[in-house]
């Protein structure tokens, strides 16, 4: 028996001791096969999924290796079933695979014919094929292939695509890496993306992904359609866009509500795509608009339900998915897997902090009591107001001030839910607010004296959960949210994690109301963080009110 | 021949003690119990059931050669039977003779009566015998349309139906006319048994196997079995201890024809996270080893004795259960099958003859083939020349299957534990194979703890109570959660023994979050204090009684203020607290001194434990004992040659001595049992046998009588009377 660092579990987990002085060649050699699922301070978790499996066959990586892989690091026996679920699941990859045909487009073709067989009399499958060629042979209908792809990995009889992609219309695009360098992680990031051809990159708020997808931009070479979350941020895409690559700036369209741009790098936000008149999608035909070679999502975790559809059918162009957080607490997660691709990088956000490009940032959690007249009116209230109730109490509101006071030499985010509180904690610190109903020309000015320093502190509604670019934002205020959302928790520290010019942390203040609704969403809030490695400090409310 | 047949008792009586040590060593079922005397013994032996047992215990060869003793006319000599068979087949005649399933009659041998009958009628696919003098060179002008019928019924069976026996075509036809065929009735033809032979070149079997064919298989070294066995063993440990402890947690109830339902077994299988079987197999091995019991109420709860199990060593675990699957008759693998797919696991049809022999025969191969991991159809066969009547292939599958999840086998070898078991070794070699326990854990800042390896007792009960188990295998991941730690004050400890026992095991230092979280739900529970009889709630906190009494869920406990800090209902303690648990409130139950009760969650049956009865193989008889029975028998022989005019015979003897003797029209001698229970000897002539009474003319009297059959105690030539007469000097 070895003293491995890794511990394989029956429901097939597996544990990595980080402390282990093999620890970091084992990551390496189980990370092309086992997903990172948690990575707390010491022991991380991995799992073994068919997916993931699967996803090591088409990288080149057979069973046997896998296997070696388990045996060799491993600290106790590994029961020997799990052995061969993994070499029988495996070896189910590549029995079937697409290819393109010249007379029939694209062709399902398999050498065991049983298998063939079993594939076409499943239900879901059934309608996406036509003719059958020969007995190894059927044809699949023109704009199935997403579709057949995914419901045949349903059916646990994952097809190795050989259809190939597109190149799409090409187009000049390099990096210009000009007073600055990218970073060891972004480079493999956008490498294995492409090596992969299609597929997701989890990276930690504020690790740069955006060059990412820059990268990816210069090994397609090709016109890209990036999908982002809002104007704001299809604006900072440009931005960037303009500052890390040698695309001029009429290369770059804006296709938003206020502006339809369609140029060989086009920026659509997902509202507009979704956007529909009469019951029509009106803006779908963008994706059709120009021969793309490669389509971007940015925020990836947020991808409404009509662009999934739309995805499906777009599987011969590139496609590269961005994220932080993927957990979705609609459990969506293997939806993205499937219509974009498989997670082709992925890093625990410690390890980055550990190099310097993410701020350490400094959780804490302020238990607010309420007073007995608000826990009163908490307990008689309906059971739908009680979080609102709760979340938005006076002694928050108090607390929320007098943190943001003590931090009046730094620059401040303080963000919540409810609107009607925001306003309040706006008047009340003399500070501006920006909302949904904010016009994107007054945000972006907002914004701008933010970073420049003008405006030290900043109250901000939801909308400013993701992809807005404010490196020196390093007090986070959180007084409420959208009940028990992981990822939003975590997008919202991501605000505060851009490495400062001075090397300081970040701190992200949470503050939740004692023996209330409030403290168990708090818990769901935190996991995923946690998970991450970032340990929540508790204080009392007290304390801070102390201090001032 | 001077003398007619000498019954199967005179020939038993006569063999030597060593003799008869190696018959009841063989034969355990015909000293249990000891029999009186010799005729005794013979009837045990010549019963069906016991028979049956004999020729089941045969292996391929020695079966093959007892078809061939009951193909030639009785008696026979050994030379008949190896020209027939083989050279080999010598060796193999002494052996029967020794198992008692031949007896000689000077140096012939005759087979025991039944015994045919259990071979059938056609036995090795021969036909009717035509027992007349038969002309074989009639073969050699076999047309050739007649030889393609006649290959056809060589090998068996030797029947051929056909339209009309009076049309036949001409094929037939002339093997009709020529008695190569007989017609047995207007549709069917036989080939005869004599012809048959000829046309087998002078043999009976197509194939004679006096040798199993060798295992083939994948080589798999000692150390990679092992190191499989002893992964699966950890898991069969855990995975029996988990299904206890969940079905105290979930009693799931009974089927009304006893067993587990399939539904319960899924959800046990989904919590176990195995496959159904596997769960039904779990089940059965619990049950076996008393572990597990259906309770009155048709609960189905851990016994006491799973209490005592846990506190035992690794090996004493596993031996407990394994030693009991080897000889079990219940059949786990039948789970789910049957007619209408529903044998449950604990239920009442698992059993099945033969399982137990099937499980010992295929261990005995894996034992001989070391290192080798079997190709299933290779194993079969062997287990089918081992045991011809009991093979049955799913048997084999599953005593592979469950060999595999017990450790006894790993990665389809026989581990060195499975080794040491089969050879009743007292060390079995598995405890200091197991991973060493660790007395550690680590606590995340994520609220969950990973114990690096398997705990230590006294840990992995304590965390278990405290927190949720989330991932299991070489290592153990829990989580805390407000429930977890709530059950854990429920059990008695206070939030400060809680943090204390954590802070001590943890090799990490505990994270703000599970302190504050511990503090919590302490500072929480037991806030609110449940009375007994009709309930009372009471609270120091007004505030959360106001909650309470405002709570629009908890209306219909009917609650009544009746202090500041104490409200009152009507409804009884336990569902009161249930209720209040599930909107969130953490009650704690008191007694009337206002103390708190702790709650133990632990559920064991009351019933006292009840195992299926092993329904197993005779197990061959101690040295001792088969000694004791010789002496005992023999015994039993002398007191009765007190009256041994007539030597006693069994009813089947009887009935086929008889039978003998009206055919040779002979005068016999009985003893028969009058109406007032003495014993009186008569000469008789018999005439013939119905309904179970003998018609014969009575020489006394010379009046044709009619004697019945069961008061027959024993039939003799009558010239053998006179002469044991005068052995004995009267």
């Amino acid at each position: 028996m070895s003293d491995g660092p890794l511990i394989v579990q029956s429901d097939k987990t597996l544990l990595l001791d980080i402390d282990h002085v093999l620890s970091d060649e084992c990551r390496r050699a189980i990370a092309a096969f086992a997903e990172l699922e948690k990575s707390p301070e010491h022991i991380h978790t991995y799992r073994l999924t068919p997916l993931g499996l699967w996803n090591a066959r088409a990288s080149g990586h057979d069973a046997e290796q896998v296997i070696d892989v388990l045996i060799k690091y491993s600290r106790y026996a590994v029961p020997h079933s799990l052995l061969v679920d993994i070499a029988e699941t495996m070896s189910r990859y590549g029995r079937l695979r697409l290819e393109a045909h010249p007379v029939h487009g694209l062709i399902l073709v398999s050498n065991d014919a049983a298998v063939l067989k079993e594939v076409t009399r499943g239900k879901k499958v059934a309608p996406m094929l036509g003719l059958q060629l020969d007995d190894e042979t059927i044809v699949v209908h023109p704009g199935q292939r997403g579709f057949l792809k995914q419901a045949l990995l349903k059916l646990g009889w994952p097809a190795e695509d050989f259809a190939g992609y597109v190149d799409g219309e090409h187009h000049e695009i390099a990096l210009n890496q000009d007073g600055w360098k990218i970073r060891k992680y972004q480079e493999l990031a956008a490498e294995g993306f492409w090596h992969g051809g299609s597929g997701v990159v989890v990276l930690p708020c504020g690790a740069g992904k955006t060059i990412v997808g820059a990268a990816a931009m210069a090994h397609a070479k090709a016109t890209t359609l990036i999908l982002v979350t809002n104007t704001v941020a299809a604006r900072q895409w440009r931005e960037e866009l303009l500052k890390r690559t040698d695309l001029n700036a009429d290369d770059i369209g804006e296709y938003s509500g206020a502006k339809k741009e369609i140029r060989p790098v086009t920026i659509a936000t997902y509202q507009v795509m979704t956007t529909r008149k009469k019951g029509v999608y009106a803006h779908l035909d963008l994706f059709d608009a120009i021969d793309w070679g490669l389509i971007i999502y940015d925020e990836v975790h947020l991808l409404p339900a009509p662009i999934f559809r739309f995805t499906a059918d777009i599987q011969s162009r590139r496609r590269l998915g961005l994220t932080a957080t993927l957990v979705r607490e609609d459990g969506m997660e293997g939806e993205v897997f499937s219509l974009i691709g498989p997670k082709r990088f992925d890093v625990p956000w410690k390890e980055i902090e550990a190099q310097g490009y993410i701020a350490p940032a400094d959780c804490v959690e302020v238990r607010i009591t309420l007073t007995d007249a608000e826990r009163l009116n908490y307990a008689t209230a309906e059971q739908e107001d009680r979080y609102r109730f709760c979340a938005t109490s006076q002694t928050k509101k108090d607390v929320a001030i007098a943190l943001a006071k003590q931090h009046a030499n730094d620059q401040v985010l303080v963000i919540g839910q409810y609107l009607d509180q925001l306003d309040q904690l706006s008047n009340e610190l003399g500070v501006p607010v920006i909302k949904g109903d904010t016009p994107i020309k007054e945000r972006e000015r907002l914004f701008a004296l933010f970073r420049s320093g003008e405006i030290k502190c900043l109250v901000v509604s939801k909308v400013a959960n993701f992809s807005i670019d404010l490196p020196e934002a390093t007090i986070a205020i959180q007084v409420s949210g959208t009940f028990g959302s992981r990822q939003e928790e975590a997008q919202r520290l991501g605000r505060i994690l851009r490495p400062k010019a001075d090397g300081r942390g970040a701190r992200f203040y949470s503050l939740v109301a004692r023996d209330t609704v409030d403290q168990d969403f708090a818990q769901n809030r935190q996991r995923f963080l946690a998970e991450q490695g970032y340990a929540y400090r508790i204080i009392d409310a007290d304390e801070v009110l102390n201090k001032n | 021949m001077s003398k007619l047949a000498i019954t199967f008792a005179d020939e038993l009586r006569a063999r030597s003690d060593d003799d008869l040590a190696a018959l009841f060593k063989l034969r355990p079922d015909l000293v249990t119990p000891v029999p009186n005397d010799f005729t005794a013994l013979a009837a045990r032996a010549t019963s069906t059931p016991s028979l049956v047992r004999a020729l089941d215990s045969l292996n391929l060869w020695h079966y093959q050669i007892i078809e061939a003793a009951c193909v030639l006319a009785e008696p026979f000599k050994k030379s008949e039977i190896v020209s027939i068979t083989s050279q080999e087949s010598n060796f193999a005649l002494d052996y029967l003779w020794q198992m008692g399933l031949l007896y000689k009659e000077g140096n012939n041998f005759r087979t025991p009566v039944n015994l045919k009958l259990l071979i059938g009628d056609e036995p090795i696919g021969l036909g009717p015998e035509l027992g007349s003098k038969v002309d074989f060179s009639k073969l050699k002008d076999v047309p050739k349309s007649s030889a393609e019928v006649l290959s056809k019924l060589i090998w068996g069976p030797p029947r051929g139906q056909i339209s009309n026996i009076k049309k036949p075509g001409t094929a037939i036809g002339w093997l009709l006319e020529n008695n190569i065929l007989v017609a047995l009735d207007s549709n069917t033809v036989a080939l005869p048994r004599e012809y048959a032979i000829k046309l087998r070149g002078d043999k009976v079997h197509k194939e004679l196997s006096s040798k199993p064919i060798k295992l083939t298989g994948k080589t798999v070294t000692q150390k990679q079995a092992d190191l499989a066995a002893i992964a699966n063993i950890s898991t069969i440990l855990r995975w029996c201890e988990e299904f206890l402890h969940n079905l105290s947690d979930e009693p799931p109830t009974a089927l009304r024809t006893g067993g587990i339902g399939v539904r319960e077994l899924k959800r046990i299988a989904e919590h176990l996270g195995v496959e159904e079987n596997c769960v039904g197999f779990i089940a059965e091995l619990c049950y076996l080893a008393g572990l597990v019991v259906i309770d009155p109420d048709d609960q189905i709860l851990p016994t006491s004795s799973f209490d005592i199990w846990l506190s035992k060593p690794s090996e004493e675990r596993w031996y407990s259960l394994v030693v009991l699957w080897l000889d079990t008759s219940r059949v786990s693998g039948l789970i789910g099958r049957g007619p209408d797919k529903n044998i449950a696991p604990l239920g009442p049809e698992l059993d099945r003859a033969g399982a137990s022999l099937i499980k010992r025969t295929t261990l005995k191969i894996l034992f001989e083939n070391l290192e080798v991991s079997p190709e299933i159809p290779s194993i079969k066969e062997i287990v089918k020349w081992w045991n011809p009547q009991r093979f049955n292939g799913d048997f084999v599958d599953w005593s592979l299957r469950e060999a595999e999840w017990l450790g006894i086998t790993g990665q389809g070898a026989l581990s060195t534990f499975g080794q040491n078991l089969l050879l009743s070794k007292e060390e079995l070699g598995i405890e200091s194979a197991l991973p060493n326990p660790v007395d550690h854990i680590l606590i995340q800042a994520d609220n969950s703890a990973v114990a690096p390896g398997p705990l230590t007792a006294e840990i992995s009960s304590e965390m278990g109570t405290i927190a949720d188990i989330e991932s299991r295998g070489g290592a153990t991941v829990y989580r805390f959660s407000e429930a977890s730690i709530r059950r854990g004050l429920d059990h008695g400890k206070t939030g400060d023994q809680i943090k204390t026992f954590l802070t001590k095991t943890s090799k990490t230092p505990m994270p703000q979050p599970l302190e504050y979280l511990i503090t919590d739900v302490a500072k929480r529970h037991g806030k609110l204090r449940v009375g007994s009889a009709h309930a009372y709630i009471r609270c120091e906190d007004e505030g959360l009684i106001q909650q309470i009494l405002h709570d629009k869920k908890c209306e219909h406990l009917r609650l009544r203020r009746i202090a500041p800090q104490v409200l009152a209902t009507d409804f009884e303690l336990p569902e009161v607290i249930t209720e209040l648990r599930e909107y969130g409130y953490l009650p704690a139950a008191e007694n009337a001194s206002g103390i708190l009760l702790s709650q133990p969650n632990l559920r064991r049956a009351k019933s006292r434990p009840k195992p299926p009865r092993i329904i197993a193989e005779f197990s061959a008889p101690k040295e001792s004992v088969i000694a004791s029975a010789v002496k005992t028998i023999r015994a039993g022989e002398r007191s009765r040659k007190v009256e041994p005019i007539v030597p006693g015979t069994s009813s089947n003897e009887t009935l086929a001595l008889i039978n003998q003797y009206i055919n040779n029209q002979q005068t016999i001698a009985i003893s028969y049992a009058d109406n007032n229970g003495g014993v009186i000897n008569r000469i008789i002539e018999p005439i013939s046998i119905s309904l179970g009474t003998l018609t014969a003319k009575d020489e006394a009297s010379g009046e044709i009588t009619q004697f019945r059959i069961p008061r027959i105690n024993g039939v003799a030539p009558a010239f053998t009377i006179s002469q044991n007469k005068a052995d004995l000097d009267l």
